[in-house]
């Protein structure tokens, strides 16, 4: 069950009924039961038993802390620490199954006797990535003294499954889900824009993101028939996939939460308008860095080891070098656990390793820059630089995509080998000035009328995110209109994404990117 | 140690860790006042003020403090 289904949708009707129905205390419940009827409807239902696992050991792991005190004893400390610490075995072993692979393989060739072991395929949980750094993050928030720890474990186990998460995040932090226990009364605003928000994720999700994965796949699923400017359509294409994937899973996540009154944490801030890469990855899946920063970074830098190498550091390279050094150990750390968390080594190297190494070399080179935007008399300021800086930063995070979709690292490389090749599709030499736009793109699977309301679509959504930027809120912004025309806006997204969407029984849409993780 | 002699003191580190001479810090200074405080420079200064002032900071605080003047409480209560 994806949650573009008309199942979910018929789980989320039928639970907001009830949610509304029952008394206030018992809401809560209602939450927990729709989220334990969703696990055995969308994923293999015995993993439920790792997610409860996890919850106990987070129960247990905060039982002596005391709320707005860091821990007070070693007890405290301890059981903290292996809350922690199971929370992450059990991720690493479910989940990064892939890192396990090749040991697993060189121990089946030392002791032929143990070749079996490989075959023992473990089924992670269903969103074991999102649910288990929420976890990680309850357990340390309590230990520091953020938050008061949780005394009844059936809310500490809504809190990591709560359903609209569970397949493609946010990955909230205890304190912002409160709302979960508190009471709700009906409200038309929430129904009306949660309902909103699914239409909006829907669309970016079946007209656009669907569109897209057409051309990507078909040229992915035979790289070496595809060369030169195919793959540079390709690499261009797949942010737009990937933001369309992601982000309409966010609105639709989002939305369903706000008809239960329950405001999750915003994942994206139309990332593609940022103009340096750092500002990107503040715009970008924000809850995972966000995550990463105040539980990886900050401890990792302020540690003792860390403080002690960096005083060495500013000793020997000065205070600026030393610094700079000190910070990218940091976020070079921060970037491992970033790919890890994804998964496999193709995200570790391809992927996080070249944002690291581009952020980095963007520090280095930031003075020069400016130098030079000062020699040639730039105005900094003026929309077209602006507009250069945004492509800047596209093309950086198509180059590190491709190893997103790519199968394996060597294949992510090979791919960039086609790029200066021939502008022609396989060996018969058909360069693509020979042949229509049309011809073009149908050969890829895509009609001529497709790529009209692919493009007619995704200019929506970047309207969408313009009235984001400037008047801070696209639905704000709807919401001011008259009612007329409100009206009009939304039955005609209806009927855009009742039309135009790629869903229904001989269609069964493709799984989320995200939801993989 | 007054609120004043604090002030003074943070005020140096601040100076130095953003290299920046004409930076001024009140109680309502944040990072949207400072061009260089972003997330990793927060560290850094979170450093500086402890090697200063002589204490640790709880790591809840590092990430919950809000502003200049939320640091300074911490550090009188907990600093030398």
């Amino acid at each position: 069950m994806t949650i573009t289904s008309f199942y979910y949708l018929l789980l989320v009707f039928g639970t907001v009924v009830i949610y509304y129905i029952v008394p206030k205390a018992g809401q809560w419940m209602c939450l927990l039961l729709a989220s334990i009827l969703f696990y055995f409807a969308a994923a293999t239902p015995y993993t439920l038993v790792y997610v409860a696992i996890s919850t106990i050991f987070a129960y247990l792991g905060t039982l002596y802390l005391e709320s707005g005190k860091t821990a007070q004893n070693k007890r405290a400390t301890y059981l903290a620490l292996t809350g922690v610490l199971v929370n992450a075995f059990l991720w690493l072993v479910l989940k990064g199954s892939s890192f396990w692979i090749p040991v697993i393989s060189l121990v089946g060739r030392i002791f032929p006797a143990m070749k079996d072991t490989g075959a023992i395929s473990l089924i992670a949980a269903l969103g074991m990535g999102y649910y288990t750094l929420q976890l990680i993050g309850y357990i340390l928030d309590c230990y520091w003294g953020n938050c008061r720890p949780q005394k009844n474990i059936g809310k500490l186990f809504l809190f990591a499954c709560y359903f609209p998460q569970m397949t493609s995040g946010p990955i909230s932090r205890y304190s912002q889900l409160q709302d979960l226990y508190e009471k709700h009364a009906f409200c038309y605003e929430n129904i009306a824009h949660g309902a909103q928000r699914i239409l909006w994720g829907f669309l970016k999700k079946l007209v656009i993101a669907e569109r897209a994965a057409i051309i990507v796949n078909e040229v992915w699923s035979d790289p070496g028939t595809y060369q030169g400017c195919y793959r540079w359509l390709v690499m261009l294409i797949f942010p737009i996939q990937m933001y369309a994937d992601f982000s309409g899973a966010m609105d639709i996540v989002i939305g369903t939460s706000e008809l239960f009154g329950i405001k999750l944490p915003e994942n994206f801030n139309a990332p593609f308008f940022s103009r340096s890469l750092r500002e990107f990855w503040q715009r970008w899946h924000i809850t995972l860095g966000s995550w990463a920063k105040d539980y990886v970074l900050y401890p990792f830098l302020k540690s003792g080891f860390m403080v002690r190498l960096s005083k060495a550091l500013k000793k020997k390279f000065g205070k600026k070098a030393g610094r700079f050094i000190a910070t990218e150990l940091g976020m070079l750390v921060l970037w491992t656990v970033l790919g890890l968390w994804h998964g496999a080594v193709k995200y570790v190297v391809g992927v996080n390793l070249w944002y690291w190494f581009v952020l980095m070399l963007s520090e280095l080179c930031a003075d020069r820059l400016k130098k030079l935007t000062s020699f040639f008399k730039i105005n900094v300021r003026c929309i077209g630089w602006r507009m250069v800086q945004c492509f800047r930063i596209y093309i950086i995070f198509a180059v590190g995509s491709v190893f997103f979709r790519a199968d394996s690292l060597a294949q992510g490389l090979e791919f960039f080998q086609g790029l200066p090749g021939v502008f022609a599709k396989g060996a018969s030499g058909l360069s693509v000035f020979c042949v229509s736009f049309q011809e073009w793109t149908e050969g890829m699977g895509l009609a001529q009328k497709d790529i009209v309301i692919f493009l007619v679509a995704f200019a929506l959504v970047l309207a969408a995110d313009v009235l984001h930027e400037k008047a801070g809120s696209a639905r704000a912004w709807v919401d001011r209109r008259a009612l007329p025309l409100r009206w009009a806006l939304w039955t005609a997204l209806i009927f855009i994404v009742v039309i135009y969407g790629k869903y229904g029984m001989e269609y069964s849409s493709a799984n989320f990117i995200y939801q993989a993780f | 140690m007054t609120r004043e002699s604090t002030y003074e003191r943070l005020n140096d580190v601040f100076r130095d860790v953003f290299d920046d001479e004409k930076i001024q810090i009140c109680d309502e200074t944040t990072s949207e006042d400072i061009e260089d405080w972003d997330s990793f420079e927060h560290i850094n200064l979170v450093v500086a003020v402890e090697e200063e002032f002589h204490f640790k900071f709880p790591m809840g605080k590092v990430i919950t403090m809000k502003n200049v003047g939320e640091m300074v409480d911490i550090i009188m209560e907990m600093g030398r």
